[in-house]
């Protein structure tokens, strides 16, 4: 046995040393190690500030601006279009909606969970090949049934998918066809020409069947509730964690099949005062500040701390004009109300310059658009003799009411009110909480209400169809034209690109003749982000893609 | 909270005879505020933004709801002396009109609230003790009174705006009705002091019925208590109607109010334009304190020792004067 020799008590022995000296060491290098560490972290770490985080994020529940922002992150579409760089703005690129009837299904697209995609001559049918290989967030591999699954849950759910699959043709879900493991068509009654680009439609995300089926429970058989607050998609991103209020945390997939994102953490984080979200972007705090008012953004011009990239964008703000309330039902005093509105004023002091004033009923750089009929600046004299000749040359009152958790609706409401005096028109302005005020612009109960909303389809035909086919669920101004809708049918059933345009253009003339809408501007698409944020891509969702950002 | 009858320790004289005449009184009134300058400066606000507030229509002004593109969220200048808000509207203008609208809800919904809390206050303090439906009644008001109290009163006024609709009228009756049980406990507690008073004894004797006591004895000395919380419940008033329309809750924009102002402003100032929400705020500060130091002036005037703090005080200076004389 071995002597053992006691250590006396307060020496050192030479293991004891060699310890000491490797925590030493270890405690001499770790503050910067962790810095480094945490530098790494923070670079890979995307940290958005958001006026909300998303309601759900089940597109079919809900199409909210925190859902708009984060549901392309988890899901992936089975196209998209291919992106071009901006022709404005270097450094960002777009998407490019020019119509090609040369390219398959008619437009420049790139496939995402498909492969390839073969649109029929007669334009009734598309038979996708999906990518192999491809996971889901689970685990599980994409096939045919997935999309299946997709579109019988749009039947079943009767969301806002209804409107998807009646846009996109689909009758009932004998439509949608599993031909093998990879291959799915689609069968329509009529020719739909934008079939293709609604698919790539950021509610028509393609899920997970596997999971959603395993979460189905008697009372909820298509997962709402688990889809509610999880993903199952095969998109770039998984969900690490969602608390409503404050914050979503996502973190990148290892499997994603397509490129991998340049930021491994997105903090997509809940502020709703915007003066707090410019103080958090300008302290460095976060990366993105979203929906900032004008001001803010203007008084980043010269910032070193942050820039603006504002880009053209589908967003368009407007006020209904309700054609089921007098005197609004008469064209002639509808046309007199978007002469009396400052619309140059408005973009150049409210704005601050950002967008531009509308001038078309849809945005203008659509495929179809036109604002070849557009005569509605500002002109007071004119709107006098529209009354005049209306029966109104006194004016009249109505009331305005406009979305409280909109900074900007206010300041538009109040110098719209002025201007319209000079014509003699009345408004008592009613603010509505932001809470409630969209209930009021789907119960069509205000007069006169503001709307700032966007199609998301790049189409002449699709935003027409949206806004102004009688019966619309967005066509809040209780339009009903019979001219218009047959335009607007027409221009959804024939794949002959000009007389597409043709029917869209005839119908936009009529719309600019009824005037449903008082127009007011284009405000963009802005986005408030650190210097180092780049590969900014615009989409007509004017939603977020993380996946495109990275530090430059 | 007890419904148990306050003691005194010493009668209080009735209000009548012996009373100075009102010219009198007015100037012992103003003697009394030469002597307390923050109690002067309070009136002088106040009646200095209610006559500004009357003015203000014909005074050489911007126009306070039209609003000017050319003007948008200008910085203080000689045209517009406090600049201008988000919607071109001048804000010098708007600080002078808004009295007219701040200082009429509190006004009338204090009052309002002032005479329906002391009507059912001094029934109340009548009727308590008393058994059959009065007895009932008193406690039932009592209870209602709890219920309303119970709640924040921020809280219930913004209910019941959102429940009466936006516009002046729904603020001064969701401020009046959240105000009604603070009259009513005050001239509740009054009136049990009152009543045990000799003097409201002897008329009980005499055959007066609840009326004249009311109105002979009640009333007259209830009025001073009465007025101090009028005023500060002004003030709160004019708060509470600026916090409503600062949520949105208030007043119809762009009718000039002090809270819708702030709430138009408070936005810029993190990017530098201060002057849209400052000003109402100020004005609004101002004119709470004024209110503050007229409810403080009414309390101190009510208060016989307070009321002759200077004269006591003038004498005993004058006493240690003549001691000091007497002395070699």
């Amino acid at each position: 046995m071995d002597k053992v020799f006691p250590t006396p008590v307060g020496s050192i022995s030479r293991r004891s040393l060699f310890k000491l000296g490797a925590a030493g060491g270890a405690l001499a290098m770790a503050p910067g190690f962790v810095r480094s560490a945490y530098a790494d972290d923070r670079a890979k770490t995307l940290v958005i500030a958001a006026p909300a985080t998303p309601l759900s994020l089940d597109v079919e529940n809900s199409l909210s601006i925190g859902t708009i922002d984060t549901v392309a992150a988890f899901y992936d579409y089975l196209i998209e279009f291919a992106t071009i760089p901006d022709p404005n703005v270097p450094g960002v690129m777009r998407e490019d909606l020019t119509p090609n009837p040369s390219l398959p299904g008619g437009y420049n697209l790139k496939g995402k969970l498909a492969e390839s995609w073969d649109f029929a001559p007669d334009g009734k049918s598309v038979r996708f090949v999906l990518r192999k290989g491809v996971v889901s967030n689970w685990g599980n591999p994409l096939t045919a049934n997935d999309v299946k699954y997709t579109f019988d849950r749009k039947f079943e759910v009767k969301g806002a998918g209804a409107f998807m699959t009646n846009v996109m043709g689909l009758a009932n879900k004998d439509a949608v066809v599993v031909e093998s493991d990879h291959v799915v068509s689609f069968h329509l009654d009529q020719p739909n020409p934008i079939l293709m680009i609604v698919c790539g439609h950021l509610a028509n995300p393609i899920f997970d069947s596997v999971k959603c089926k395993e979460m189905a429970t008697a009372d909820d058989p298509w997962s709402r509730k688990f889809l509610d607050t999880n993903v199952a998609g095969f998109g770039p991103y998984n969900l690490k964690q969602i608390q409503r209020g404050q914050q979503m945390v996502a973190t990148a997939r290892p499997d994603y099949y397509d490129a991998k994102p340049f930021f491994q953490t997105v903090v997509f984080r809940e502020v709703p005062a915007s003066a707090t979200r410019l103080q958090l972007l300008k302290g460095g705090a976060v990366d993105i500040a979203q929906a900032l008012a004008p001001t803010e953004m203007k008084s980043l011009a010269g910032s070193d701390k942050a820039k603006v990239t504002s880009v053209e964008a589908s967003q368009m703000l407007w006020i209904e004009l309700n054609t089921a309330f007098k005197p609004l039902d008469n064209p002639k005093v509808r046309q007199a109300l978007n002469f009396a509105m400052p619309k140059d004023e408005i973009v150049k002091t409210i704005l601050q310059g950002f967008g531009k004033k509308q001038t078309a009923f849809m945005p203008e750089f659509y495929p179809g658009a036109t604002s070849e009929f557009y005569d509605f600046d500002f002109d007071v004299e004119k709107a006098k003799a529209l009354l005049a000749e209306a029966g109104f040359p006194d004016g009249f009152s109505t009331t305005l009411a406009y979305n409280a958790g909109d900074p900007i609706e206010e300041p538009i409401a109040i110098m719209y009110q002025t201007a319209l005096k000079k014509i003699g028109v009345t408004i008592e302005l009613k603010k509505l909480p932001a809470g409630t005020f969209f209930d009021s612009v789907t119960k069509r109960s205000e007069p006169m209400i503001f709307l700032l909303d966007a199609p998301f389809t790049p189409d002449a035909g699709f935003a027409l169809n949206l806004y102004f086919y009688s019966g619309s669920f967005l066509d809040f101004s209780n339009y009903k034209s019979p001219e218009v809708d047959a335009l607007i049918k027409k221009s959804l059933s024939t794949l002959d690109t000009k007389a597409r345009f043709e029917a869209t253009k005839q119908a936009q003339k009529i719309l600019y003749e009824d005037a449903p809408w008082a127009l007011i501007a284009n405000p963009g698409f802005q986005l408030a982000h650190k210097p180092d944020i780049g590969g900014i891509v615009y989409y007509t969702s004017n939603r977020l893609n993380f996946q495109d950002y990275k530090r430059v | 909270m007890s419904d148990h009858v306050p003691a005194r320790a010493t009668d209080r004289e009735p209000v009548g005879g012996g009373a100075l005449p009102a010219v009198g009184l007015a100037a012992e009134f103003l003697a009394f505020l030469k002597n307390r300058p923050s109690f002067l400066a309070g009136y002088m606000i106040v009646i200095g933004m209610a006559i500004l507030g009357l003015l203000a229509p014909f005074l050489p002004l911007h126009s306070p709801v039209d609003a000017d593109a050319s003007a948008y969220l200008l910085p203080p200048n000689l045209s517009h002396p406090m600049g201008t808000d988000s919607a071109g509207l001048d804000i010098f203008s708007r600080v002078l009109h808004a009295p007219r609208v701040d200082l009429a809800i509190a006004l009338i919904s204090t009052g309002w609230a002032a005479l329906v809390g002391m009507a059912l206050g001094s029934a109340t303090g009548l009727w308590q003790g008393r058994r059959g439906l009065k007895g009932a009644g008193a406690v039932l008001m009592l209870r209602i009174a709890d219920i309303v109290q119970a709640f924040p009163v921020f809280a219930l006024a913004l209910v019941l705006v959102a429940v009466l609709g936006q516009g002046v009228a729904s603020i001064v009756i969701a401020i009046g009705l959240v105000n009604i049980p603070i009259y009513l406990r005050l001239m509740r507690s009054e009136t049990l002091a009152i009543r045990q008073h000799g003097y409201v004894e002897a008329a009980r004797i005499a055959g007066a019925g609840d009326t004249y006591v009311l109105v002979r004895h009640v009333l007259p000395n209830a009025t001073a208590p009465l007025l101090a919380q009028m005023t500060i419940n002004t003030g709160v008033a004019v708060l509470l109607a600026a916090g409503l329309s600062f949520l949105g809750a208030g007043v119809r924009a762009p009718t000039p109010e002090w809270g819708s102002m702030i709430a138009m402003g408070f936005q810029s100032i993190v990017t530098g334009q201060w002057w849209p929400s400052i000003f109402p705020g100020l004005a609004l500060a101002l004119t709470v304190f004024g209110l503050g130091r007229i409810g403080a002036s009414i309390q101190a005037w009510s208060d016989p020792r307070e009321r002759l703090r200077p004269a006591r005080r003038a004498w005993k200076a004058f006493l240690a004067a003549e001691q000091g004389e007497a002395l070699p």
